[in-house]
């Protein structure tokens, strides 16, 4: 009867025996008075265990979740958004650049009678674009689009790193 | 809605119905959160890491395939947040042996002659709020959740004799003081 350990027990008390452990086991407690309250301690144990009450966050926690879920949401849309017009910005100064880089080569090409009017309307906005990406005026030009991308990066890496904060708290 | 299964409720959430995902978060809060205080031994953190792991679940669900049952998923999410909390408070993960030489502490400090007079019930609720951090959500999780072992090492990541020995250990403190208790009681 000694050999009813309390791993045996417990087994016992969660179903896990064969039928003749569990004879064993019932027949040590029926018979042996230090198995049997070994064995009831046991049961309380589990019963008191299955007794504990569940205890709850705060009232307002499903709220709490969920605004923050919509908030990184907004966040998220907003950091789209805002990607979103920094790569039209910078589209637009690509579109630019082709745009002058077309007209120096057509400029560049004999002009036919075809595209002799063409050439002739669009000679003086060429000129103004070549004056604007001129000598004196590309050191200016390229010092405000490099400012405005390092003030675009700025504002980007500050976003996200605003918005992981958000995140985690 | 409330009716819904964890799968359907997903499948809702999944195709952009956010709003759904606080039925999820009503079915397993009180249950993750108890196992949580159990752990962490505060209400603040246990609140502050179960937001966490909800935002988690969350931001995850879309990898989540339907292989295991929502709630082994969202436990082990919440099992290891809770992990990650106490190291990073520099708080000491139990291992086996640690966690055999604290319940051995609880045994000594609720058989000392303060407690004597203390219901067991209540007893009961004290030890079970002191227990190192891995018996404790194997108790939460085995009673409160009413998991079973196979999916309580799932969680884990633990072989299932593992979650047994805990389980039966967990047990078998309680059972010891219980029983000595009552000797005190019939020698008084």
């Amino acid at each position: 009867m000694n050999n009813i350990d309390d791993e045996l027990l417990n087994k016992y008390l969660d179903g896990e025996l064969n039928q003749d452990e569990k004879d064993l086991v019932r027949i040590s407690i029926e018979s042996s008075l230090e198995v049997k309250k070994r064995y009831e301690a046991l049961l309380k144990a589990h019963n008191l265990l299955n007794s504990i009450e569940e205890e709850s966050p705060s009232i307002d926690f499903t709220k709490l979740v969920m605004n923050k879920l919509n908030k990184r949401s907004v966040i998220a849309q907003q950091q789209k958004y805002f990607l979103l017009s920094i790569l039209s910005l910078l589209g637009l100064v690509i579109l630019g650049i082709t745009g002058y880089v077309l007209f120096q080569v057509i400029s560049s090409m004999q002009p036919t009678q075809s595209s002799e009017m063409v050439t002739t309307y669009t000679k003086d906005l060429g000129d103004y674009i070549s004056n604007l990406f001129g000598q004196k005026n590309i050191t200016i030009l390229g010092s405000v689009l490099s400012f405005i991308m390092l003030i675009s990066g700025y504002f980007l890496y500050d976003y996200q790193k605003h918005s992981k904060k958000n995140f985690s708290h | 809605m409330k009716n819904l299964t964890d799968v359907e409720i997903i499948e809702s959430v999944k195709k952009g119905n956010q709003a759904d995902f606080s039925v999820l978060i009503d079915r397993y809060k009180n249950k993750a959160f108890t196992m949580l205080k159990r752990m962490l031994k505060n209400d603040f953190d246990a609140e502050e890491v179960l937001m966490d792991c909800f935002l988690k679940a969350y931001n995850n669900l879309s990898t989540f395939k339907f292989e295991s049952k929502f709630s082994t998923w969202f436990y082990r999410i919440v099992y290891n947040s809770a992990l990650t909390k106490l190291s990073s408070a520099k708080r000491k993960i139990e291992n086996e042996m640690s966690s055999v030489d604290d319940l051995h502490y609880l045994e000594s400090k609720y058989l000392a002659d303060d407690f004597i007079k203390e219901d067991n019930s209540v007893l009961i609720k004290k030890i079970v709020n002191e227990l190192p951090p891995k018996n404790a959500a194997v108790v939460s999780m085995f009673y409160l959740e009413e998991m079973s072992t196979e999916e309580i090492c799932e969680v884990l990541q633990i072989s299932v004799s593992n979650v047994k020995v805990i389980l039966h250990r967990s047990r078998n403190l309680l059972r010891e003081i219980i029983e000595k208790r009552n000797l005190f009681q019939e020698v008084i």
